[in-house]
């Protein structure tokens, strides 16, 4: 589907809807035409045009040199993306599920996420790392969302979009960066369309940005958790509790002064990511908003403690739900209603 | 570069830099190559100024080969600015791409994907050169190996793999963790030509790798050379060594430099005056390395937040 924005106007620029797919292809199709450095490297990138058709046509555009299928092997994908991107070229490499990527680690934080440091700066790593987390009834070993874990490496930048533009524009500023990135996308958006600016607009590596306003709590939230967020916010709007959602989009380096600004004004603040919440997404932002804004109320929401499961009951009980951010919501702004907390 | 004496001269250079370097523990603890000097001599004398090396964490052998200055060599080691690296990544990290040194990498088996990225980039960039990549026989009980072989051979990739088969992983003699016959023999499902030579012996090494090499730069994809070394100390210079006195003595029996230094003088062509020559002038260089480096100034502590990306 490629509709042209009905609200075309002076003020608005022109946008086309599209799915994540397409936003990504077109990302991808523009850095690959301005840069013969750029490559694609993982499984099923080539004819097949990717796992949820988001290199569809980069094969038959640029040829099997530089869209490149390689074994079910991520250790090799990753490690031989980073020695090429060490090398000169500008590769990104799909794992299809974010699970997998802890096969690559090893050359991704102990050499790409290093290299510049250890050798002083006489190399570096441009290399994008494309993933896919969240839980869509895959079962415990192709539904994490572990952007937390990758938090914690010094050199890495993790992004996380939560809608078709900013896949795009997020992608397309990994794809410049000179040190590694690891771009997350999610599951349950890929069916998911929005308008995309016609025009080449990067979003910036490093910048959240406010969803919806509302004066009573801030939720600070990233990729399918800010739909989760969203359908809360509507559902406590009818009782007069008016949520404040910031995107995260980047989870390093975190934009603390978007969110501190939010919780200044609100009062309260709520994360909530699909991820762990044990040394999470949520744990690191609170504390460091707390250090920017000194007191607040603060809660937190993430999975619960424990594998996710592909039984569609289990998956949808261990994660959280818009019920759940209704009830934390109101546990922040009428603290006699604080509900039991969830142990991490 | 490669005639006999220059590999003596090489191989002697990196002994005396690496005992020099022994006598100064405050830098840390260090992984000596004493023993595998005919591996990396043997294996540069067929590279190459278009060629990268990479290399396993006992690096001090193949930067010194490659030709990288001994005395900032020194410095990095030692933790001084001077270091090709600033002195940030020291042992088992050192590296000087403009010199034909891509870099060491401490992981076992960690620098082998990494070779074939870096000899992909290579490949589709069309430049002259190709990658040669050192690794242990610990590397290969590792899966990395595995991937690193199949596509390799698959993309017929620039890329010479070289085993420096020292025959322990720290403690672990090479019989109870490694169940090939010859370690080359792993190459050959792949059909990527394997040769086992005698490390030991620098014009061994030195012809295989230049065969390979050969082969390699005429576009016929990846080959896999395995030297049988014998390494002289423990694992580092931190690591209890678990081989007797005797067995130890008759390990340093097999010293490559004292080798090609009798070969070289039983067939006339270097008089005892030039190997104490060439002697001395390794421990010159060695002292003069020290010196160089404990002039530098130590690493900047600002350096931590730089370079991080």
């Amino acid at each position: 589907m490629s509709p042209k924005s009905p609200a075309m106007s002076a003020e608005r620029p022109a946008a086309t809807k599209v799915f994540f797919r397409e936003a990504i292809a077109r990302a991808l199709t523009e850095a690959m035409h301005r840069d013969p450095r750029v490559i694609v490297l993982g499984q099923d990138v080539g004819r097949h045009g990717g796992a949820y058709r988001e290199f569809a046509g980069l094969h038959a555009a640029f040829g099997a040199d530089r869209v490149r299928d390689m074994p079910v092997a991520e250790a090799s994908i990753v490690g031989v993306g980073v020695g090429a991107a060490a090398a000169g070229l500008r590769p990104l490499v799909s794992i299809t599920y974010m699970d997998f990527v802890m096969l690559g680690l090893d050359a991704l934080v102990n050499y790409g996420a290093k290299v510049r440091y250890k050798t002083g700066g006489q190399l570096h790593a441009p290399i994008v790392v494309k993933t896919t987390a969240g839980a869509k009834g895959q079962g415990v070993a192709h539904s994490q969302s572990l952007e937390a874990w990758l938090v914690g490496v010094p050199g890495l930048k993790v992004v996380a979009p939560s809608t078709p533009a900013d896949a795009y524009g997020l992608l397309a500023s990994a794809l410049e960066e000179e040190d590694p990135v690891v771009y997350v996308d999610h599951k349950r958006l890929f069916p998911i369309a929005g308008w995309v600016p016609d025009a080449p607009v990067r979003v910036p590596i490093g910048r959240a940005v406010v969803r919806r306003h509302g004066a009573h709590v801030t939720i600070a939230t990233h990729s399918y958790m800010c739909r989760v967020a969203d359908a809360a916010a509507d559902r406590l709007a009818g009782a007069g509790i008016d949520c404040e959602i910031v995107d995260l989009r980047t989870l390093w380096p975190l934009d603390v002064a978007t969110v501190a600004s939010s919780v200044a004004r609100t009062g309260a603040l709520l994360t909530l990511e699909e991820g762990q919440m044990a040394c999470g997404i949520g744990a690191e932002l609170a504390y460091r908003v707390r250090e920017e804004i000194g007191t607040m109320r603060v809660a937190r929401l993430g999975a619960a403690r424990a594998p996710i499961s592909g039984n569609p009951r289990l998956e949808s009980a261990s994660l959280p739900s818009p019920d759940d951010v209704v009830a934390a919501v109101r546990g922040l702004v009428e603290p006699d209603r604080r509900p039991t907390a969830r142990t991490p | 570069m490669s005639d006999p004496v220059a590999l003596l001269r090489s191989m002697l250079a990196i002994r005396a830099f690496e005992d020099a370097l022994a006598a100064h523990p405050e830098a840390g603890f260090q992984l000596l190559s004493s023993g595998e000097e005919a591996v990396a001599v043997g294996l540069c004398a067929a590279l190459d100024a278009d060629d990268q090396l990479l290399s396993s964490g006992r690096s001090i052998g193949p930067a010194l080969a490659r030709g990288l200055d001994p005395d900032r060599v020194m410095a990095e080691l030692l933790g001084r600015a001077t270091g090709p690296c600033k002195g940030k990544g020291g042992r088992g990290h050192l590296a000087e791409p403009a010199a034909g040194f891509f870099g060491a990498h401490a992981v076992v088996g960690g620098n082998l994907t990494i070779a074939a990225g870096v000899a992909l980039a290579m490949k589709l960039g069309r430049r002259a050169g190709i990658v040669a990549c050192v690794f242990g026989d610990g590397a290969c009980g590792a899966g990395a190996l595995h991937e690193t072989l199949n596509i390799a051979a698959l993309w017929k990739l620039p890329l010479l793999l070289v085993c420096d088969n020292n025959g322990w992983s720290v403690s672990t003699p090479r019989a109870e963790a490694l169940a090939p016959r010859k370690l080359s023999d792993l190459a050959s499902p792949f059909g990527i030509p394997g040769m086992t030579v005698d490390g030991m012996d620098v014009l061994a090494v030195r012809d295989a790798a230049r065969a390979l090499a050969g082969r390699i730069r005429a576009g016929e994809g990846p080959a896999f050379l395995e030297c049988v070394a014998e390494r002289f100390a423990s694992h580092s210079t931190a690591t209890r060594e678990t081989r007797s006195p005797a067995e130890l003595e008759a390990v340093r029996a097999r010293c490559p430099i004292r080798r090609l230094a009798m070969a070289l003088s039983s067939e006339g062509t270097l008089a005892p005056d030039a190997w104490r020559a060439l002697e001395r002038d390794a421990t010159d260089a060695a002292a003069r390395a020290i010196r160089y480096a404990e002039a530098s100034p130590p690493t900047d502590v600002a350096e931590i937040t730089r370079d991080v990306g």
